[in-house]
């Protein structure tokens, strides 16, 4: 119909930069981001009965985004999980304490001056990235629509165990990485 | 008794995967009990789980970068092709 039509070429130019930041944010991968946004939109003109003047455009279209955004984890997260156990050995000695030269240190930084630092933001993001792909893809996951850990574990139908054992393993080594690349002293 | 202390009141490593493990879920009160005693013997842990949080909110602030604003006209424009060819 022509108004629909009219309503969505709107919403395009009004949402497009929105909606692709934060799928952009989430996915990390242009391409892949800009799919979503399209998938998004051409959704969206299929279920436009569905959608209700009670919720507004911005949201609807989100929620839609967010469904997307979660099949591509759950793809992923699909794939079987690799717990290896080498990464502890890095970090712990064979009672499981601390190696002495591992041992996390004081940062002797300010917690709020620190996260408002755009260099250490940025070294934070490219810690993430450097991350092997499961890891970084589990922590990222636990940040989509700030849900809680059973939540996102139920929607993605995997074990809450398997799940912050991922991110016990991705943890450590982000600190370890921000550690020796931001407080080098 | 090393091996012990690390029955009654965790290792180091067991210790760090609690505090993962809390960040998200519930801990049951043992392992609330069992990781409170290992922190209280324990400055590694102590400074882990500090640093920890903070990792944890500058993670949820990550933000990328503004897209260049090229691309994105050109991504609406496909977009609203597309709808026009399937839309009729």
């Amino acid at each position: 119909m022509l108004t629909e039509n009219l309503l969505l070429t709107d919403w395009v130019n009004t949402y497009t930069n929105d909606l692709y930041s934060w799928a952009l944010h989430k996915v990390s991968n242009s391409e892949l981001a800009k799919d979503l946004v399209q998938d998004t939109f051409l959704a969206a003109s299929e279920k436009m009965v569905s959608f209700k003047a009670e919720s507004t455009p911005k949201t609807w279209l989100f929620s839609i985004l967010n469904h997307k955004i979660i099949d591509v984890y759950r793809k992923k997260v699909n794939q079987p999980v690799h717990l290896d156990n080498q990464i502890f050995s890095k970090y712990f000695d064979e009672e499981g304490s601390w190696k002495t030269e591992e041992k996390p240190r004081e940062w002797h930084e300010d917690e709020t001056h620190l996260l408002d630092d755009i260099d250490f933001v940025a070294v934070l993001q490219k810690c993430l990235d450097a991350l092997p792909e499961n890891w970084s893809t589990s922590v990222k996951l636990k940040y989509l629509l700030n849900k809680k850990g059973e939540e996102i574990c139920q929607e993605l139908g995997i074990a809450p165990t398997n799940f912050w054992q991922i991110i016990h393993r991705a943890k450590l080594q982000l600190r370890d990485f921000i550690e020796k690349s931001w407080f080098k002293n | 008794m090393k091996k012990l202390m690390h029955i009654l009141f965790l290792s180091c490593l067991k210790a760090t995967e609690l505090i993962e493990k809390k960040l998200h879920f519930k801990l049951s009160i043992t392992e609330k009990l069992q990781l409170r005693m290992h922190k209280s013997m324990c400055d590694a842990c102590t400074m882990y789980e500090k640093q920890s949080i903070v990792l944890e909110k500058g993670l949820s602030s990550l933000k990328e970068d503004n897209p260049d604003k090229k691309e994105l006209e050109q991504l609406k424009k496909i977009i609203i092709q597309k709808l026009e060819s399937t839309g009729t």
